[in-house]
């Protein structure tokens, strides 16, 4: 390994797995990322159908574990968004279990964390922010502007607090995305550059090898961390995800 | 609760013994062993992680002044105003980033001010 430098950034590396061609001078290929995220569907899927096939009554464990996380996306969608949001549990659903699953199988040795990419994190941020937006036009009309002028402020201050909600509503995919994006990919990085302080030291000597026990020991911590991390972000996610739908279907503070 | 059903059918008795027949007293050993296990779990629930936190608020309010910014650029470069839009729009994006973080830490404080279940847990009879 001495000859090879340890990249901490090599892990998030997309390259083509098989091509498909180029459509209109753009280049199309199967990327390991899309292996992930197709592997990701399917697990989710297999999660969740295979176990309830049979609709025991005193549930299998794999059957208990998918209907816990239904009732926990439900719950959460209910007392954050209302009761009118439940038509979008199926969006919060998706969003919430990709995400989670994808960054449990990223956990993986050797495998692709999908939401470390910006371009995935934003992808899904600008989902939920067109559905708010969309959603709130088609169901409260002209009244969703009320989102950008709360109720009770004076007329003189009013010129200057909507361009501040304007900014705010403006800003909400953006943080949306970032900190996911942020989250994972720090956290893996960090966790590449412990593992290769193992790798540097124990190439060393004895001494070195003696050293290395200390890095070891913060890459099992913050590898425990990565995990608690990726589900706490898709929790995040998808609250926020509420939290924005509840604006949507309820504009006026 | 399984007690009854159990015993009304007995054809089903030598079945229901093994699998069911205990269930009571399995879920209420369960339920006794349930608050030890709980309370930890309770506490990474709801109780985020002071890191997450920070990196919370201060994503919101990064998110805002980049905005704000972009936006004051994006209208300097199509009239040709070009340092005071920006220069607006980036306070008002810091505005906006204050108005981003309390809200935010408000949802927070309202998150945690009553946990569920507290009276539930057995830490209370301590006090």
């Amino acid at each position: 390994m001495a000859e090879k430098p340890i990249e901490p950034i090599h892990q998030f590396q997309i390259h083509d797995l098989f091509p498909l061609g180029n459509v209109g001078g753009v280049h199309f290929a199967f990327t390991n990322s899309a292996l992930m995220m197709v592997l990701t569907v399917l697990a989710v899927s297999a999660l969740l159908l295979l176990p309830t096939g049979q609709r025991r009554l005193v549930p299998t464990r794999m059957q208990l574990i998918s209907e816990q996380l239904f009732t926990f996306v439900s719950d959460m969608v209910e007392s954050t968004a209302g009761h009118d949001a439940m038509k979008f549990f199926p969006l919060v659903f998706t969003l919430f279990t990709f995400i989670l699953i994808s960054n449990m199988l990223g956990m993986l040795p050797y495998s692709f964390t999908v939401v470390s990419h910006l371009i995935i994190t934003v992808c899904l941020a600008v989902l939920v922010f067109l559905t708010v937006v969309i959603y709130g036009f088609a169901r409260n009309g002209l009244k969703f502007f009320k989102l950008f002028v709360p109720s009770g402020i004076p007329w003189f201050i009013i010129w200057l607090v909507v361009p501040i909600e304007v900014i705010s509503f403006l800003s909400r995919p953006v943080s949306h995305s970032l900190r996911l994006w942020g989250n994972m990919l720090a956290g893996h990085i960090v966790l590449k550059v412990f593992g290769g302080m193992v790798v540097g030291l124990a190439s060393v000597g004895a001494l070195g090898a003696i050293a290395a026990v200390l890095p070891l020991g913060m890459a099992v911590a913050l590898t425990g961390l990565e995990f608690l991390v990726g589900a706490l972000q898709a929790f995040v996610f998808a609250v926020l995800t509420c939290v924005y739908l509840h604006d949507a279907i309820h504009p006026g503070h | 609760m399984a007690n009854p059903r159990d015993t009304k059918s007995p054809q089903r008795e030598p079945e229901s013994g093994s699998v069911t027949g205990d269930l009571a007293q399995r879920i209420a050993r369960a339920q006794g062993e349930r608050p030890v296990a709980k309370a930890p779990a309770d506490v990474g629930g709801t109780g985020v992680s002071g890191a997450n936190r920070a990196y919370r608020l201060a994503s919101e309010f990064v998110a805002a002044i980049i905005v704000g910014a972009g936006l004051g650029y994006g209208i300097d470069v199509l009239f040709g105003t070009r340092p005071f839009a920006m220069i607006i729009l980036l306070l008002l994006g810091f505005a906006a980033g204050v108005l981003n973080v309390v809200r935010a830490a408000a949802a927070m404080n309202a998150a945690t001010a009553v946990p569920p279940g507290t009276p539930a847990l057995p830490d209370d009879d301590d006090d």
